[in-house]
């Protein structure tokens, strides 16, 4: 399926199939074609990839679902077993299902007539998003638009219907998982067109759905409310419907609870980021609260044993294992008997972020901090804490030498002026306050910009040259030819004025011809 | 489709059908229940199972989110006219010289439409929608629903013509049977409509038209605004009560 000239839709509208299971969208490229005597203006197709994509409905009560609503304007989604579908062929399926276009008993209904039906609804269909929440059409709308009879047009609109190409949306008012558990069943049925369509009537056409209704709204009060470290609260994720047991991630922005699994499958909507989502221990909440007194022998363990988790625990005891203390540990508030912590937490935290390392995926396991909203940091601070004041100094110190190593051969290469061992004597002096670090390899970073935009200017430079050149050829070429333009003008100027003469002499040798005609007859008649 | 002369004289009786290239139905719906006004028109395909018209009336209801006691009744008037219109099928209806001036007169939403314009009756290809796509083309119209209430209003009135032709053939038939000259009957009875081609067209008077119909002939298309819609239904509904 290629491209297309075409009056309607000035670029390539995608298509996205999903497979028949689950979730959201694989591109696919579709066939445009002007939809035939399709009586209604061109509407402004809304699925041009330049438009901004419509912000996301959150306050609509399916937070997971309608995913289709925030990629609409780029994205159609379609089941992968319509994917023959194309706006200017007919294909095999369509001429099994509805065989009374195709046998010639009656003269309205042909191809092409059907191609019209079927193209206005799509049209239609694909033209709604932007108005109505969940973008299904109904059958009585779209009859009150065609030009045709009712009974032709519901049974095409039950075959788009059936197979997807229409009010298809991993979910309009239900869960994706749910709708998609529900679409395999129904359209394993296919074959049999008319139970399909009362299948898919029922179940794809659904006055909603009450079920999902109620988690999501549950959840949502749960979220709100999570921030608050209370009591225990029982959590639901929005997207599987699962209750939260061990910890899940809650986006306070979107109004969403997602249990790991489907965090970490990335099963949520396009507009939101795994940023926006910070982590919950459910178990920590859920289970018990740290009375003073634990708290209390927490901290003297850890004074004891150190890193010796295990050991803590058992100190502490009550059923805590060590992760819980660890956890405990990191969201007590630190007070002076950690003062080296927030420097080396500092340094590290440079080191990190200046590296721009992801440690993010392995240790989402331990718990970060209470206030995680940039996991970096946390895990910097956290990785702080359990190294230890001395070890995280010293790692830092290496880290920077290291890093400075490498941006002092760049800038050496570069300025070739500055002996390298200054430079080098310069970071390791600058180690702890790393500003100077920073603004040389800032330095490294604008040199090299520096040259790139050198070396741009000299290749369009060079472009120009070359198309001056072109331009000249040219110029010369249309000269020749404007040289024998004229001289042809001339020929023919000379033919004309040759031609003019001839006339003058016919028209003399008329005149006297005429006039000795005269005269003849005058000695005639004299005579 | 049967092929037909499509200069039928007028003996030559043709089975009754709607002078379209498709045998289509205009059905119009108008049922108040409860205070609740549901008014509806569109086409039909008689050849169509009667199961289906449960099948529309329920599908219908359910859209349009209406209480369910509609959809007897919508499935009740349907069927009425279907069998209305059956009880005409096997009959006759004479399809003489007849070219007649169909007018559209309607309100679809925002837009108002004024029109007149000559059909050829004997015509059995001529095809309403076709007509109603190329107007809603031409007038620049952008409403969808404009199109099919317009294949609708000429499809109902050519309906009606054809059920007063097999009525005036009915009535002719019994007639001849009394008394001869019966050519003239059917041309003054149903034909009072009905353009004389060869009078108009005759010896020394041009094809093109006259200029004072001009303004007759024009169709005329008004967007209108809110407030005079709502007016105009005001006046509808008194009228129609």
């Amino acid at each position: 399926m290629g491209t297309d000239n075409n009056h309607h839709h000035n670029n390539d509208t995608t298509i996205t199939t999903t497979p028949a299971t689950l979730g959201p969208n694989i591109s696919n490229n579709n066939n445009n074609s002007s939809s035939t005597a399709n009586n209604k203006s061109p509407p402004k197709p809304p699925i041009k990839p330049a438009e901004p994509p419509t912000p996301t409905t959150t306050t609509t009560l399916q937070p997971f679902g309608s995913s289709p609503n925030t990629a609409d304007s780029d994205f159609i989604s379609i089941p992968s077993y319509s994917r023959w579908f194309s706006w200017d062929n007919i294909h095999q399926c369509e001429l099994r299902f509805l065989p009374e276009f195709f046998d010639g008993r009656s003269a309205s209904k042909n191809p092409k007539t059907y191609k019209y039906y079927r193209n206005a609804i799509i049209q239609r269909f694909r033209d709604n998003p932007s108005s109505t929440p969940t973008k299904k059409i109904t059958f009585t709308e779209v009859r009150k638009t065609i030009v045709g009879d009712v009974g032709s047009i519901r049974r095409v609109f039950d075959f788009l219907e059936a197979w997807g190409l229409i009010n298809y949306s991993p979910s309009s008012s239900s869960s994706s998982s749910n709708k998609a558990a529900a679409a395999p069943q129904q359209l394993s049925h296919n074959d049999n067109k008319d139970s399909s369509s009362s299948a898919t009537k029922s179940a794809a056409a659904p006055p909603p759905p009450p079920p999902p209704d109620a988690p999501p709204s549950a959840s949502a009060d749960n979220s709100t409310t999570a921030a608050a470290a209370g009591g225990p609260k029982k959590r639901l994720c929005s997207a599987c419907k699962s209750p939260c047991t061990i910890s899940c991630f809650t986006s306070d922005k979107h109004n969403l609870t997602l249990c790991a699994r489907c965090y970490v499958s990335n099963n949520f909507r396009v507009g939101i980021s795994s940023t926006d989502f910070r982590r919950v221990e459910i178990s920590d909440v859920v289970k018990t609260d740290w009375t003073d007194k634990e708290t209390l022998h927490l901290l003297e363990a850890i004074m004891h044993y150190g890193d010796d988790w295990k050991k803590v625990a058992e100190h502490v005891g009550g059923g805590r294992s060590d992760k819980d203390c660890v956890a405990r540990f990191l969201k007590l508030p630190f007070g002076e008997q950690f003062v080296g912590a927030p420097e080396s937490s500092e340094m590290v935290d440079n080191q990190l972020t200046s590296r721009g390392s992801s440690f993010q995926n392995k240790r989402m396991r331990l718990s970060p901090l209470a206030d995680a909203s940039n996991p970096i940091l946390a895990q910097a601070a956290f990785l702080s804490a359990l190294a230890g004041v001395e070890v995280a100094e010293v790692a830092a110190h290496a880290a920077v030498t290291a890093l400075s190593d490498f941006a002092g051969v760049k800038i050496k290469a570069n300025l070739k002026s500055v002996p390298a061992d200054a430079k080098q004597q310069d970071f390791d002096v600058a180690s702890h306050g790393d500003t100077a670090y920073r603004m040389d390899g800032a330095l490294a970073e604008a040199q090299s910009e520096l040259e790139k935009e050198e070396e741009d200017v000299e290749r369009a430079l060079s472009e120009i040259a070359v198309q001056t050149k072109e331009l000249q050829d040219k110029i010369v070429h249309f000269e020749e030819l404007d040289l024998q333009v004229e001289r042809e003008s001339q020929q023919l100027q000379q033919l004309k004025d040759l031609l003019y003469v001839d006339q003058l002499t016919l028209l003399f040798y008329k005149a006297a011809a005429h006039k000795s005609g005269e005269s003849m007859v005058e000695s005639i008649k004299a005579e | 489709m049967k092929p037909l002369s499509t200069w039928g004289s007028s003996r030559n009786p043709v089975k009754f059908r709607i002078p379209t290239s498709d045998n289509l139905l205009p059905i119009r719906l108008d049922i108040e229940i409860d205070g609740q006004r549901f008014r509806d028109a569109f086409t039909w395909n008689p050849s169509d199972p009667d199961s289906e018209v449960v099948v529309f009336a329920k599908r219908t209801v359910k859209d349009l989110k209406l209480p369910p006691a509609f959809i007897t009744q919508i499935a009740q008037s349907i069927q009425s006219q279907l069998t209305e219109f059956r009880s005409y099928e096997g009959q006759d209806m004479y399809t003489g010289e007849r070219v007649v001036p169909i007018k559209l007169d309607l309100r679809v939403n925002h837009t108002l439409i004024k029109d007149q314009f000559l059909w050829d009756l004997n015509n059995f290809e001529s095809d309403p929608e076709e007509f109603a796509r190329t107007f809603c083309k031409d007038m620049g119209i952008e409403d969808p629903e404009v199109g099919p209430a317009i294949a609708i209003a000429i499809r109902e009135q050519l309906y009606e013509i054809a059920v007063q032709s097999v009525a005036s053939a009915k009535e002719s038939r019994m007639i001849k049977k009394g008394r001869k000259g019966f050519e003239h009957i059917p041309i003054s009875k149903a034909g009072g409509i009905a353009v004389d081609l060869v009078k108009s067209f005759g010896n020394k008077s041009s094809v093109i038209r006259k200029r004072k119909e001009w303004d007759v002939f024009e169709p005329i298309v008004d967007l209108l605004s809110n407030e005079e819609v709502d007016a105009l239904e005001a006046t509808e509904e008194r009228n129609a009560r």
